[in-house]
């Protein structure tokens, strides 16, 4: 077993939301109660719909935010708690690429000083060694030495996320969080993209926190696949597991809904009615009950814990049901 | 005699020397039918429908030997007639229901303005019939949902507003432009699920423009392939799919990861879309096809029939007929 580079607790983050001058505060609990491991070298899915908590949990990962509670330890070190300069040097081993290459790069910069900033912040390199570093890294994503001095606007959505990945990865991290990095892109691109962000995994051995909404594309680059529902885990273990056979009802609807290229008529879809409920105001018990086709009176009334059922962790009570 | 008729359809920006958006595109769509198009950012499937609905506005310039819906010419159509046609006997749904729909009316008043506009209903009747418009595209709590302003409402349910209004003359031709792609997977089930049904309760046509080509399997009954402004292949489905004739076809079905699964590597095509001030001589695809031959450098295919299709290639592939 290879090192563990990314250790999450009981990781929760909630928002306080005034809704009134007269009316108390209400609670957002964006993220409820997550916990995984990250090994190096491999990948940890997250998916789910929108406002799930996945890019809360990205924010609490990249120390962007600190967690309300919960443990985070990454490279061995633990975060809560740890003071200014420890948090500098932990940021090092975190980087983020974020959705949108075209918001995530500084327009006023050339790409070769945005490429050198990470080194010039936290490394002691002179200028003509920064260089031949971000040269170096130019050359691994695809970018030819002469876009060193060119804007980010010259670039093609495609370029422009090798540029950030380029940069996300200038420290070599031990963990990079990827905030669905190719939902803005074109198929053909995407698959390039995809492609990159494969090979520098293996250079760099990187631990990578991949997060998407296309199961698809999660088929593609995962380990370890977890599902989210209104802030809450509802299933997570290898993805062939997963895959192949969902436990949970959230991830076996949220596979038959995702559409393929080969449908197969014989294999009814499931339906989901209704949408995701308001978190501010989240449905008793199981977050998931009104729109789950097998919901029953227990689970309008009791939250249903995260356990172990056939090799992966599942939060539904009717679980064992649906191994058969 | 088909429903819409497209020939030879050319889009330029600028003046008549400038590369053209769209390319000599062909196309036509039957009575009741679901055709989607399928391209990349800058194929030019969104302006070939806004060509159609009259939005190509100054520096554009749309030409066509024939641009006929439902035996009216639309190229020479002057405004006020083409108001009668687009908007009722052909509507379209745009990709961004939060800014599709006007954020300082209700929702109902801007349903109502369709009916008022396109049938001359008003008062209760047009009230009537916007609360049947909402049910009918499965609005929970209709009624009360006529006073919600746009912003009270989730993504999904905009985009069934938007559906709603697109509806509400009882179109014969729906065109929907990416209408999931700002949606989350189970929405986005849900709306293609309502616009199916929709197409086969009133007997419409619908030119469903996607990017995403699984959407297209589940969906379409015939899909036109474009690439830089030209439509490369067109083809039913599941056919094309299976036995793609045009090398992009081929690539960008090899590109979705569903296909490469268990692979270490996608599958992918080097380089990018050529630029408006790089186009290839030949064939459009000439530099980053893997099969390219002399022949394609020097000369532009037709879009020619082929054994199980209509495709844009000298060497199609997958031509042995079982």
């Amino acid at each position: 077993m290879s090192e563990i580079v990314l250790t999450a607790r009981d990781l929760t983050r909630h928002y306080d939301v005034s809704r009134g001058l007269f009316k108390p505060h209400a609670t957002v609990r964006a993220l409820n109660g997550v916990s995984f491991e990250l090994e190096a070298g491999k990948t940890l899915a997250v998916v789910g719909e929108s406002g799930c908590g996945k890019s809360t949990l990205a924010r609490a990962l990249t120390l962007i935010e600190e967690p309300s509670s919960g443990s985070l330890k990454i490279a061995g070190q633990e975060v809560t708690g740890a003071t200014k300069a420890q948090r500098k040097q932990l940021r090092k081993d975190v980087q983020m690429v974020f959705q949108s290459p075209y918001a995530s790069l500084n327009p006023r910069q050339k790409v070769g000083d945005q490429l050198g900033e990470p080194l010039l912040i936290n490394t002691s390199l002179s200028s003509a060694e920064r260089r031949e570093k971000v040269q170096a890294m130019m050359a691994q994503v695809g970018l030819r030495p002469e876009h060193y001095q060119r804007y980010p606007h010259m670039f093609s959505g495609g370029q422009r996320q090798r540029i950030a990945l380029a940069r996300a990865m200038m420290l070599q991290p031990k963990v990079l969080v990827a905030d669905e990095p190719t939902s803005a892109l074109d198929v053909s691109i995407q698959a390039q993209v995809l492609n990159l962000f494969m090979d520098l995994q293996q250079e760099f051995n990187t631990g990578y926190v991949f997060i998407s909404h296309n199961l698809a594309v999660v088929r593609h680059v995962a380990d370890t696949v977890l599902v989210m529902y209104l802030g809450r885990p509802a299933e997570m273990g290898p993805k062939e597991e997963i895959y192949n056979r969902p436990l949970h009802p959230y991830t076996q609807a949220l596979l038959s809904a995702t559409p393929t290229i080969h449908p197969d008529p014989s294999k009814p879809k499931i339906k989901i009615v209704g949408e995701l409920p308001n978190p501010l105001n989240p449905p008793s018990g199981c977050a998931f009950h009104k729109r789950c086709p097998y919901a029953t009176e227990r689970c309008a009334a009791e939250v249903p814990e995260l356990r172990l059922v056939d090799n992966r962790q599942v939060a539904c009570h009717y679980a064992e049901q649906f191994v058969a | 005699m088909s429903l819409l008729n497209i020939k030879n359809l050319n889009v330029r920006f600028g003046d008549a020397t400038a590369t053209p958006v769209v390319d000599g595109l062909d196309l036509a769509v039957d009575k009741g039918e679901v055709l989607a198009i399928v391209g990349e950012s800058g194929s030019g499937k969104s302006v070939t429908m806004m060509a159609l609905m009259g939005l190509i506005e100054h520096p554009g310039i749309v030409t066509a030997d024939a641009l006929v819906f439902d035996g009216k010419d639309m190229l020479t159509l002057n405004a006020r007639q083409r108001r009668k046609i687009v908007g009722k006997d052909m509507s379209m749904v745009f990709q961004d229901p939060m800014t599709a729909l006007n954020p300082s009316y209700t929702v109902g008043f801007q349903i109502k303005e369709v009916l008022k506009q396109h049938l001359g209903l008003s008062g209760r009747a047009a009230h009537q019939r916007a609360l049947e418009l909402l049910q009918k595209v499965e609005i929970p709590g209709a009624a009360q949902r006529l006073d919600a302003y746009p912003h009270q409402l989730s993504g999904g349910m905009s985009q069934r507003v938007a559906i709603a209004m697109a509806i509400a003359g009882e179109p014969k031709l729906l065109i929907a432009d990416e209408p999931t792609t700002a949606l989350d997977v189970t929405i986005q089930a849900q709306i293609m699920d309502l616009l199916l049904a929709l197409q086969k309760e009133q007997d419409m046509a619908l030119v469903l423009i996607t990017h995403d080509l699984a959407v297209v399997a589940e969906t379409a009954q015939r899909v036109c392939v474009m690439y830089a402004g030209q439509a490369v292949e067109v083809g039913q489905v599941p056919g094309l799919f299976n036995v793609p004739a045009h090398p992009y076809s081929e690539a960008l079905l090899a590109a979705i990861p569903e296909h490469s699964m268990g692979a270490a590597r996608l599958s992918t095509l080097p380089g990018i879309v050529p630029g408006r001030y790089d186009r290839p001589s030949g064939c459009l695809l000439s530099p980053r096809c893997p099969y390219v031959q002399d022949k394609c450098r020097q000369q532009r295919p037709g879009l020619d029939p082929k054994a199980h299709s209509l495709a844009r290639c000298f060497f199609p592939l997958n031509q042995e007929v079982a």
